[in-house]
């Protein structure tokens, strides 16, 4: 079941201090952050978060594509080493 | 060793079982596209001595089951179970402008903008929020991932086998995560209707 509308997203509201401190600092930083189940929110497109994932921080650029996703869903749990393949990386 | 950097070979499938009775098998492939395996030409085992030219029947949920040439029935076909496939690292295209292949950054050292050592890249991870390289630091400590991006990785020379890094500066010390948790459950805006 869905979450009501009328809620609004779930969000830590920590999350929004250390975004706003972290925009204001205007450094290159990854904000560590344990909080897996905040909604990602249109305020946090381009800062580069430090999602938790049980054992380390994993970084978590927001781009505009990930606003209502959790951030939980950017940093599994478990981490599947396989093999490159042919497989190329972006740089961005 | 899944990529030989001193043969320069890339592991990008495996022969998983014989499937029917044809001579057909299962072959789970390592390649962005399951289907590109066969794409590349003959591809060799792990010894390099013998070739395989596959071609795809069909994807399934399992891996594809492909033809060999050479192989017409399933007796032939089931000793070929855990070979690994191999192509030379030549047979891939160009990559386009800002993009490297994974088997390309792995294994390079990652050295800091002054030139000091910082370790090795291990592993190349995609979770969805972009291209991510594995770092081992070079004093045994546990790895960290570093964003695929200029301001992280400012310059990547494959033929040094280097690549420049600004680590990453963590905000926020382990001390406040038991603080943040009992504030964010008091300010969440959470119902507690039940």
């Amino acid at each position: 079941m869905t979450r009501s509308v009328w809620k609004g997203p779930f969000v830590d509201g920590y999350l929004l201090k250390k975004a706003d401190k972290s925009r204001a600092s205007g450094r290159n930083e990854v904000i560590k952050i344990w909080s897996r189940r905040s909604t990602i929110l249109p305020q946090f497109v381009g800062l580069t978060f430090g999602v938790h994932n049980g054992q380390k921080h994993i970084p978590v650029n927001v781009t505009e594509d990930m606003i209502g996703h959790k951030f939980g869903e950017f940093a599994p749990t478990r981490i599947f080493h396989g093999h490159g393949g042919d497989k190329k990386a972006v740089k961005r | 060793m899944p990529n030989n950097k001193t043969t320069n070979r890339i592991l990008v499938g495996e022969i998983s079982g014989a499937h029917g009775i044809r001579g057909d098998v299962l072959v789970r492939a390592y390649t962005g596209a399951p289907e590109a395996i066969a794409s590349y030409g003959p591809l060799a085992d792990a010894t390099g001595q013998r070739s395989f030219t596959l071609r795809v029947v069909r994807v399934t949920s399992k891996g594809i089951v492909a033809r060999i040439s050479g192989i017409e029935d399933r007796n032939a076909a089931e000793p070929l179970r855990g070979t690994k496939l191999y192509i030379s690292r030549d047979k891939l295209p160009e990559p386009a402008s800002a993009e490297y292949y994974y088997a390309d950054l792995i294994g390079l050292r990652a050295v800091a903008s002054d030139g000091s050592a910082l370790g090795k890249i291990v592993s190349v991870q995609n979770f969805g929020a972009g291209d991510l390289l594995e770092l081992k630091p070079g004093d045994g400590t546990e790895t960290e991932f570093i964003p695929f991006e200029d301001r992280w990785v400012p310059a990547v020379d494959l033929a040094a086998g280097t690549i420049v890094i600004n680590r990453p500066e963590l905000t926020g010390s382990d001390d406040e995560e038991s603080e943040e948790q009992s504030e964010g459950a008091e300010v969440s805006g959470e119902d507690d209707r039940s």
